[in-house]
C-alpha cells in the first residue's frame, strides 16, 4: 500500500515539473529596484499585465533595494547568471557597457521610438555613439521653499545665488529651529547629485565633451564654495542627511527650502506646508538663468540574455507612451517623452516647473566611466569641504586625481 | 573479505550532509578567496584573470591615492583594531558589571532586567543600526531631544555627522548589539560558581574586592577568555552597523576593513577588484587568527601564574 502511494507521489511531482517546466513557453527575468517610492506591487502588476499581452510568457521578477541594485547587478553578471532585462541608473551605462554585460538597442530602437524623446534624454544612455538602454524614469530638480517663511520675511523668489544665500540666511533662526535651506552631506549617491544641481547650474561639469577632467576648475569649485556657504544655514550636521530623508524636515514647516522631487513636495503639501517652487538659479559663471542635474534611469538588455527579441518586446512594453505615462504620474517622475507633457494632468502648477527644467538640464553622468569610484571620490571632496578638513580647491583637485585614474583604464 | 557492516559505515553516512555544508560553505568559499588573491580580477572582466602572484599583497601597502601618508589597507586597519579593541573592551566591562549585578541576591525583579538585556539580541542588527541612526538625528532623535529639555545642550548634537563622533557613535551601537551575548554567557558562568566559596571566604573576612578578584575572577576567567575571543573574532567582521549608520563616514572616519574589503570588491572596479579584496580578505583573516592565538596564551598564561 506505501509502495502505491509513493509512486503515486512521485508521478504527481514529475507532472508538477513538467508543467511548471514546459507549461510555459517561455520565461523570462527582469531586474528591478524597489524602495524610493519603487513597490514590489507596481513591478508585478506590470509583468501580470505583461503575460496577458504575451500569453505563454512567464515574467520573473526578482527585487533588490536601490542601495543594493549595483551590487546585485555586477554579482549576477559575474556568476553567469544576469537577468534578461535589468532597469539601472543610467550613470551605470558606461561602465557596463565596457564590461560587455548590456549589448546597444539601436537596431530595435524605431525611428519613431526615438522621436518620442528629446536628444537630451537619448544622451544619457548613449555611450561611444551607441545606445544601451530605454529610458523609463527621469528626474530634474528645483527648488522647493515654504511660502508662509518667505513671506513671513518679505522675501521674493531667488533669481541668483546672492539671493538665494541671502534669503537662507535671512531665514534662518537655529535657536528656535528654523533653518534657511534644508541640504545633505552623507556618504550617498544623492548626496552628489544634489551638488551637481549646483555644479551644473555654475555651468561646470565633472568631465567635458572631450573626456578631460574639469571637476576641478574654477566653475567647480565655486560651486562647492557655494554649497559649503549655503550650508551654514542649513540643519545642523548635514553630513548625517541623505536627501531622501530631509522631506520629512520640511514637512515640519521649520524650513525655507530645499532641492527634491515633485512627489515630496505634494506630501509637504498634504502636511499643511504652503508650497512654491523655483527654478535653480544659474551660477556666476553660467550663461544660463537656470539649471539642473537630469538623472535619468533606464532598461537594459543584458549580454547574458538568450532571449533578447521577447526582452525587447517587455522593454518597449514598460516604456510605452500608456505604460510610461501611467508610471510618471504614478511615482511622480518628470515626463522623459515629448508627447507626455501635453498631458492635463502635467499641466498642474506644480509640475511645471520641473518640465521647464527640462531645458537647463545637463546629464548626471555623461562620459563617466566608472560611476560609483567618481561619486566617492567626489563623496571624499563634499565631505572634506563641509567638515572645514579641506577648501574647495584642494578637495576637487584630489577628486579630478582620482577621476582621471578612472577615466583612463 | 571484510564486509563493512552497516553499523560502520552508519556514521559516516551520517556525517556527509554536514561535511557537504561543510565544504560548501565554508571551505570552498575560503579555497577561492586565497585563489582569487593571486590574480588580477574584476568584475570589470567577470570571466578573465591574471595571475599575478603577490602583487595584491604588495598593492596593501602601497596603494596610497586617497592618503598620501597611509595605504588604503593599512589605512583602513588602524582604524579597525581602534574601533574593535574600544568596542569590545567595552561590551566585556560592561557586560561583566551587568552579569554581576544580574547575579546579586538583592537585586530585585531579575527575570525583567534579564529579558530587557535580551532585546537587542531579538532585533536584526540591520533594523537596530536604522532605528540607532534616528535616535542620533539632530533633528528627530530622542537624545538630542532629552539633552535639550534638560538643558544639557543649547543646540542638537549631531552625533553622526563629524568623524570623531560618528566613530564613538557606531561603537555604542555595535556595543549595544553585542552586550546580550555578554551578559548571558557571563551571567551563566557565575551562577557555576559555587556559593560556598563566597561564603567561605566572607567567614573569613574577605571583602567584596577579595571575592571578586580571588574568586570570582578567577573562575570566570575560561568563560570571559572564550567571549571576549568571540566578540573580537565577530567585532572584527561588523558591516551593517557602520554601513548602515554611516557608510564609512564622514570622511572615511568609520570605514573599517569590511568596508574597505566591499569597497574594494563592487565599488574601486578599476583600481581595486575581486583579487586586491581577496588580499585584504586574507591579511585579515591571517591578522584576526594571530590576534586570537596571542590572546589565548596571554590569558591562559596569566591562568597559569595566577594558580601557581
Amino acid at each position: 500500500m506505501l509502495r502505491r502511494t509513493e509512486m503515486l507521489a512521485l508521478v504527481v511531482l514529475l507532472m508538477a515539473w513538467a508543467i511548471a517546466t514546459f507549461g510555459a513557453e517561455q520565461v523570462l527575468r527582469v531586474l528591478m529596484p524597489i524602495g524610493g517610492g519603487y513597490t514590489i506591487e507596481d513591478q508585478e502588476a506590470l509583468a501580470k499585465e505583461f503575460e496577458q499581452v504575451y500569453p505563454g510568457v512567464k515574467v520573473e521578477m526578482e527585487f533588490v533595494g536601490w542601495a543594493e541594485l549595483w551590487n546585485k547587478i555586477i554579482t549576477s553578471i559575474g556568476a553567469g547568471a544576469a537577468p534578461d532585462v535589468m532597469y539601472i541608473g543610467s550613470r551605470w551605462v558606461p561602465a557596463l557597457a565596457d564590461m560587455g554585460a548590456i549589448v546597444p538597442l539601436d537596431e530595435y530602437i524605431t525611428e519613431e521610438k526615438r522621436a518620442m524623446y528629446p536628444q537630451t534624454i537619448w544622451d544619457t544612455v548613449t555611450y561611444q555613439g551607441k545606445t544601451w538602454g530605454v529610458v523609463r524614469a527621469m528626474s530634474t530638480k528645483v527648488f522647493i521653499y515654504n511660502k508662509d517663511l518667505f513671506a513671513k520675511h518679505g522675501l521674493s523668489v531667488p533669481t541668483s545665488w546672492d539671493e538665494l544665500l541671502q534669503a537662507a540666511k535671512t531665514i534662518h533662526d537655529p535657536g528656535s529651529g528654523v533653518y534657511g535651506i534644508a541640504m545633505c552631506g552623507k556618504r550617498f549617491v544623492s548626496t552628489v547629485t544634489q551638488f551637481q544641481q549646483y555644479l551644473y547650474a555654475n555651468g561646470g561639469r565633472i568631465v567635458d565633451e572631450k573626456g578631460n577632467v574639469v571637476i576641478n576648475d574654477a566653475k567647480a569649485v565655486r560651486a562647492l564654495e557655494f554649497y559649503k556657504e549655503l550650508s551654514k544655514y542649513a540643519q545642523p550636521g548635514i553630513t548625517e542627511w541623505v536627501r531622501e530623508d530631509l522631506i520629512k524636515l520640511f514637512e515640519t514647516g521649520r524650513v525655507g527650502m530645499y532641492i527634491d522631487h515633485v512627489h515630496n513636495a505634494k506630501r509637504a503639501m498634504e502636511k499643511g506646508v504652503n508650497v512654491g517652487f523655483f527654478l535653480i538659479p544659474g551660477g556666476p559663471d553660467s550663461d544660463k538663468p537656470y539649471g539642473t542635474c537630469m538623472v535619468t534611469d533606464c532598461v537594459s538588455i543584458t549580454a547574458q540574455s538568450k532571449n533578447r527579441e521577447l526582452a525587447w518586446k517587455f522593454v518597449e512594453y514598460m516604456t510605452s507612451f500608456e505604460k510610461q505615462a501611467e508610471w510618471d504620474l504614478r511615482m511622480g517622475f518628470v515626463p522623459p517623452m515629448l508627447k507626455e507633457r501635453d498631458l492635463p494632468e502635467f499641466q498642474t502648477w506644480y509640475w511645471k516647473p520641473y518640465i521647464e527644467a527640462i531645458d537647463y538640464g545637463y546629464p548626471e553622468a555623461v562620459g563617466i566611466k566608472d560611476w560609483e569610484g567618481t561619486q566617492d571620490a567626489i563623496l571624499d571632496a563634499i565631505q572634506a569641504v563641509l567638515l572645514d578638513q579641506a577648501d574647495a580647491k584642494t578637495a576637487l583637485d584630489q577628486a579630478a586625481r582620482i577621476i582621471a585614474i578612472l577615466q583612463k583604464k | 573479505m571484510k564486509v563493512l557492516s552497516r553499523k560502520s559505515v552508519t556514521p559516516y553516512v551520517l556525517l556527509v550532509p554536514l561535511l557537504v555544508a561543510l565544504g560548501t560553505l565554508m571551505v570552498y568559499p575560503l579555497y577561492k578567496v586565497v585563489e582569487n588573491s593571486f590574480y588580477e580580477a574584476s568584475f570589470l572582466a567577470p570571466f578573465q584573470r591574471e595571475y599575478v602572484g603577490l602583487d595584491n599583497f604588495r598593492w596593501l601597502f602601497s596603494f596610497k591615492l586617497f592618503d598620501p601618508r597611509w595605504s588604503y589597507f593599512v589605512s583602513a586597519l588602524g582604524r579597525t583594531l581602534l574601533w574593535v579593541t574600544g568596542s569590545v573592551a567595552i561590551k566585556v566591562i560592561i557586560g561583566l558589571l551587568g552579569a554581576l549585578l544580574l547575579n546579586n541576591r538583592l537585586l530585585a525583579g531579575k527575570k525583567f532586567y534579564r529579558t530587557l538585556v535580551i532585546i537587542p539580541w531579538a532585533i536584526p542588527w540591520a533594523v537596530g543600526a536604522m532605528m540607532w541612526a534616528w535616535t542620533f538625528n539632530s533633528q528627530f532623535g530622542i537624545i538630542n531631544s532629552v539633552l535639550l529639555r534638560l538643558h544639557l545642550v543649547r543646540e542638537p548634537v549631531p552625533f553622526l555627522s563629524q568623524p570623531t563622533s560618528a566613530f564613538l557613535a557606531t561603537m555604542v551601537v555595535d556595543v549595544w548589539a553585542g552586550l546580550p551575548f555578554m551578559f548571558i554567557m557571563l551571567l551563566s558562568g557565575l551562577q557555576t560558581i559555587p556559593e560556598t566559596l563566597y561564603e567561605a571566604a566572607s567567614i573569613d573576612g574577605a571583602g567584596v574586592g577579595t571575592r571578586l578578584f580571588k574568586i570570582t575572577l578567577p573562575l570566570l576567567r575560561p568563560i570571559l577568555l572564550t567571549v571576549s575571543l568571540l566578540s573580537l573574532i565577530w567585532t572584527f567582521n561588523s558591516f551593517d552597523i557602520i554601513w548602515i549608520l554611516t557608510g564609512g563616514g564622514p570622511l572615511r572616519a568609520t570605514e573599517t576593513l569590511p568596508l574597505a574589503i566591499y569597497k574594494t570588491s563592487f565599488l574601486y572596479l578599476r583600481f581595486g577588484g575581486i583579487g586586491k579584496a581577496s588580499a585584504m580578505t586574507i591579511a585579515q583573516v591571517t591578522l584576526v587568527t594571530l590576534l586570537a592565538v596571542s590572546y589565548i596564551r596571554l590569558l591562559k598564561r596569566g591562568s597559569e601564574q595566577s594558580w601557581g
